[in-house]
């Protein structure tokens, strides 16, 4: 019989805080649906014209598949380390080292791109030059930096009212776009109705996928939801569904709006701030909304990246002082200080350098598409081996598990080596080139033999059990 | 959020059935596994597993580190303590008589179970004015908040949206709880003046079991002025001699 420790490895963030709707929240602003409702149907309709609803339906079934993988786990262990904490419960230390630095670049990238999305979007609600978009990023980071800092339940807040506001704000601009629509076909039409062939619809999916990303990250909540075995995995599968319920609706409008629309308009960076650019203060509304929403994903996407490092710091795979948490505020500030230099200088190098600050912006987010994906396909192996484990194995799990996996594994050959994703061929080529370092420590780790206690989680203690009922 | 949509009232099956794992996992003991629960009752695996999840999600079932064990959690102490019978043995009520006579104060003997409290046995002189409330509202009185202090975390047993303010003193914010709980578990005795009833003071020393359990608190309570502080230390040494008697 297993002796129960006194203290949990992951003690020190604060306990039991978040009630469910914080820890949706954090699912919900990791995945920044209103951003994506505004983005990605447009993208997808511009490559694959019909295929887009189908295909977003299938992205829709692929994240729910993984969903189901992660609740698995979320209901057995409250883990701080998210899908990087189950799949090293499942397949062992190595592959979660794997798909663990995966999801750190999939998480760091994504901060990457929505804090530049928030400074692009501020800076066009203020008719600021493209030149402030570098400012704005280093004051929008430094204000999230504080925001994580100073507590979860702060950033779970202000990311919860910025997110009902902005997807109350996309809604209520599609419902009256439609409304005033006029129902003639526009240029854009014989795009919309393009039947696209089979390369156009892996990318729709590819792309479709890319929308859902991070809501797998209330998974690092463990410690700081109020009841976490409940909690983290129903805010895990509530997010893709509500999201790709949300999504369908957005893909619906749009794709009515936009054959109504000239050619040009569909191809601009946002299509749907075009269709309102003819009353201001609704475009205004739009940038407001997304620019809040971004802000949002900002703060999801480094609080899940810095709990997944500090559980790295706490296992001893990476430096222990990333495990140290701030007495006062209960976070793992340290970790927190060391990722936001990176994600906030990285595009600042990136803009200063020339690059496009919305090229920046997609080539960004799919590198973080890269890094998800590989994390996913992991976790959803590690489903089955880690029900075998628990002698708790059933067949729906181990079908899931393992469709789920190849379905996944096809997605990422897909996007390494199918039809160009938006930004070309580097983005896969930058993935690789983070993602090889961490392998090669990880394996060096491996070897020496000091991965023996990654997959650390937020063990029950003396204190969690029946007094009396367990010799301790 | 509370309730579990896969567990309703119209379903009185899934209730017993929840109901017969809790007793099996206590029956079986400690480490028992899921496998283990669903052939003693014989009952599909997958709905064994489901029912064991909404009980270690609901955290009356704890799950053990290597994740396959199962064991008992804090949380059934609650169900337990509350039904049980309260016996004070003879030697100890003695003590408190004598401690009766030394003080002008109410006197009482509080017993803990892990979560619970339950005032044993009331000063009849100078009685609380009303012991459902001190039972219940842990965060306002002394007796609780000595319990509040022994958890591992406060919110598990007391959820901060239940910290209703009875008079203008009553500790009503985490943070401030936070604060008052740390200094509690330096001090080791607990006091309040004025948190539940106005101008109402209480003091509670500890009575802990060899292995440092908290089993009893010993209770001061009455008007403002009542006890100067050496009384604390007399009520702190009968504490002490309680301790045998009550474990």
């Amino acid at each position: 019989m297993p002796r129960l420790a006194r203290v949990s490895p992951v003690a020190g963030l604060h306990r039991r805080r978040l009630p469910f709707v914080e820890v949706l929240a954090q699912s919900v602003s990791a995945l920044a649906p209103s951003a994506a409702m505004v983005t990605t149907p447009a993208i997808v309709l511009a490559g694959s014209g019909v295929a887009t609803l189908p295909a977003l339906v299938a992205a829709t079934l692929l994240v729910l598949l993984v969903a189901g993988c992660v609740a698995v786990f979320a209901r057995r262990l409250a883990a701080v380390g998210g899908v990087y904490t189950y799949t090293a419960r499942g397949l062992g230390p190595f592959a979660a080292g794997v798909g663990g630095w995966s999801l750190v670049i999939g998480y760091a990238a994504v901060a990457m791109s929505a804090l530049v999305g928030c400074a692009l979007y501020l800076a066009a609600l203020f008719s600021f030059s493209s030149s402030a978009v570098a400012w704005l990023v280093l004051l929008v980071g430094g204000l999230a930096g504080w925001c994580t800092v100073r507590g979860i339940q702060l950033s779970a807040r202000l990311a919860l009212a910025l997110e009902v506001v902005s997807i109350a704000v996309v809604i209520g601009v599609l419902i009256w776009l439609l409304a005033r629509s006029s129902g003639s076909a526009g240029s854009a039409a014989l795009v919309v109705d393009a039947r696209p062939g089979w390369g156009g619809v892996a990318l729709a999916v590819v792309l479709g996928v890319t929308a859902f990303m991070g809501f797998e990250s209330a998974g690092v909540l463990g410690v700081e939801a109020q009841r976490p075995l409940v909690a983290v995995p129903r805010a895990v599968v509530w997010t893709p569904a509500v999201a790709g319920v949300l999504f369908l609706f957005a893909a619906v409008a749009q794709t009515v709006l936009l054959r109504q629309a000239p050619l040009d308009v569909l191809i601009s960076p946002v299509p749907v701030s075009r269709l309102a650019a003819d009353i201001g203060w609704v475009e205004r509304l739009l940038d407001v909304g997304i620019a809040a929403s971004f802000f949002a994903c900002v703060t999801g996407s480094v609080n899940a990246l810095a709990r997944v490092l500090f559980s790295m710091g706490r296992e001893g795979a990476l430096p222990s002082v990333l495990g140290r948490t701030h007495r006062r505020f209960g976070t793992p500030f340290v970790a927190l200080l060391g990722v936001f230099p990176v994600v906030v200088l990285a595009p600042v190098v990136a803009l200063a350098a020339g690059a496009g600050a919305r090229s920046v912006l997609t080539g960004t987010l799919t590198v973080s598409a890269f890094g998800y994906v590989l994390a996913y396909v992991l976790v959803c192996a590690a489903t089955p081996v880690f029900l075998r484990r628990l002698g708790e194995l059933t067949a729906l799990p181990v079908v899931g598990g393992l469709v789920a996996a190849v379905l996944w594994l096809a997605v990422l050959a897909a996007a390494v080596f199918g039809p160009s994703l938006p930004g070309g061929r580097w983005p896969a080529v930058v993935w690789l080139c983070c993602l090889v370092p961490g392998v090669l420590w990880v394996g060096w780790l491996s070897r020496r033999a000091r991965l023996g206690r990654v997959g650390v989680y937020d063990e029950p203690t003396v204190g969690s059990v029946l007094p009396g009922s367990l010799a301790a | 959020m509370t309730a579990d949509r896969g567990l309703t009232g119209r379903q009185p099956k899934a209730v017993q059935s929840a109901l017969a794992v809790l007793e099996c996992v206590a029956r079986l003991g400690a480490g028992v596994t899921a496998k283990e629960v669903a052939s003693a009752l014989d009952m599909p695996p997958a709905t064994a597993y489901r029912l064991l999840n909404l009980l270690v999600g609901e955290e009356y079932l704890v799950r053990l580190p290597d994740l396959r064990g199962f064991a008992l959690g804090r949380k059934v102490a609650g169900l337990a303590g509350a039904i049980a019978p309260v016996r004070v043995p003879q030697a100890a009520r003695e003590v408190l008589a004598e401690l009766r006579r030394e003080v002008r104060a109410g006197v009482h003997l509080v017993l803990y179970t892990a979560t619970t409290l339950r005032v044993a046995d009331m000063d009849p002189d100078l009685p609380l004015q009303d012991t459902q409330l001190v039972e219940r509202h842990l965060h306002a009185t002394a007796a609780g908040k000595l319990l509040l202090a022994e958890q591992p975390e406060w919110r598990d047993l007391l959820p901060p949206s239940r910290l209703t303010r009875f008079t203008a003193a009553t500790v009503s914010k985490p943070d401030q709880l936070d604060i008052c709980l740390a200094e509690i578990r330096a001090q080791g005795w607990a006091a309040q003046f004025g948190e539940l009833h106005d101008r109402v003071r209480c003091a509670v020393a500890p009575v802990r079991s060899r292995a440092g359990e908290l089993v009893a608190g010993l209770a001061l309570s009455g008007g403002s002025g009542t006890q100067p502080p050496a009384t604390v230390d007399s009520v702190c040494r009968s504490a002490a001699l309680l301790a045998p008697l009550l474990t």
